[in-house]
């Protein structure tokens, strides 16, 4: 889970650095831009619900210590 | 200069924000530095100063290029030369995070495992740090400012990347409303964004306090203290600078400043937002939950 989790993050990443791309190479006319955004942004929605079930579940386990009270 | 300066490279006739800017940042970390390494009181206002300084220059470089720009100074080869230093910006920034996060992941997969004895450190481990376990987070082998509680990732930190997903949802609707050239959704949906913005840094501050006063967990709380506040502290500047650029872009759309096929300003700061909030993502992930 936790690797489903790093390959979403590289998808959101990949859409991010097109949608740089597009806003460097373009003159702002291409809807590019937004589009790669739109997608990274709905990318990152899923992953955040993803995050949420998967924690849910049980299928990942925050790094909490529990020897370390202060 | 007039419009009649099209085919001319606008050069400004006296650049001071630079060297404004060189200064700010001096005074800020020469301030940050001794604030860090002493306890006297004075220290911190140095910082402040810097900072101070900093936003001055912010406002006014930001004033000039609005000016120049509405003054339509700018030519297609000074578009792409912001461009260009868009480029180059976000280049440094990836290269800034990336060294940071790069920290992380070597003490956690490679340093801290060595010091445990993992791998060929189990000769440090059993002659130097002898029961030392090498588990994360850790403050390391010397336990350094003592035993710490870390944040627990479903609370606020939670409640801090709902937030800026929904900045980044709102910003994007901001974006699509711009092209369509719907003012008054734009205005309110960068305004929304500045607030989500603004509440995030709130929050930020919020779990700053609990860690320091609840939790024992301060800078120098070994390995983990270091990476974990230098990673979301630095992100928080980044969160704090983008909400200074989108509460500037709102004030510009108010004015009537860019069009549905000429937005450049626009567009560059709400991709520096969109990566603001990918970098969330990376430290709610690798700092908080993995």
């Amino acid at each position: 889970m936790k690797y489903l989790i790093v390959i979403i993050l590289l998808f959101i990443i990949f859409s991010l650095g097109s949608a740089m791309f597009y806003l460097v190479k373009g003159q702002g006319k291409s809807q590019n831009t937004v589009r790669f955004l739109t997608v990274r942004v709905a990318l990152s929605v899923v992953l955040f619900l993803f995050i949420i079930l998967a924690a849910k579940m049980g299928w990942i386990e925050p790094n909490q210590p529990v020897f370390m009270k202060p | 200069m007039s419009e009649a300066s099209k085919d001319q490279y606008y050069v400004p006739h006296l650049a001071q924000w630079p060297i404004v800017g060189s200064i700010g940042l001096t005074v800020t970390f020469l301030g940050a530095i001794q604030a860090l390494n002493s306890e006297t009181s004075i220290t911190p206002w140095m910082m402040f100063v810097g900072i101070g300084i900093l936003l001055w220059m912010m406002f006014g470089w930001f004033g000039d290029v609005i000016k120049e720009s509405e003054e339509k100074l700018y030519n297609t080869q000074v578009d792409t030369s912001f461009r260009m230093g868009m480029i180059w910006f976000i280049f440094s920034e990836v290269m800034f995070f990336a060294a940071f996060f790069g920290a992380l992941f070597y003490a956690r997969t490679f340093s801290v495992p060595w010091l445990g004895g993992e791998g060929t450190g189990l000769a440090t481990n059993e002659v130097l740090y002898p029961g030392y376990e090498g588990v994360w987070p850790t403050n390391g082998p010397g336990e350094l400012n003592g035993r710490f509680e870390i944040i627990d990732p479903y609370h606020l930190p939670l409640v801090n990347t709902m937030l800026l997903l929904a900045s980044s949802v709102t910003i994007t609707i901001a974006h699509h409303a711009l092209r369509a050239n719907q003012r008054s959704q734009t205005i309110f949906w960068l305004i929304a964004t500045v607030v989500l913005g603004a509440v995030f840094i709130f929050f930020q501050a919020e779990e700053y306090v609990l860690a320091y006063q609840e939790f024992n967990l301060k800078l120098n709380s070994g390995i983990y203290g270091s990476t974990f506040f230098m990673l979301t502290g630095f992100h928080g500047f980044h969160v704090t600078l983008g909400a200074i650029m989108i509460a500037i872009i709102t004030v510009r759309v108010i004015k009537g400043h860019f069009k549905p096929e000429s937005h450049f300003g626009f567009e560059a700061v709400a991709w520096y937002w969109h990566f603001v909030d990918v970098v969330w993502l990376g430290l709610f992930i690798f700092v908080y939950i993995l």
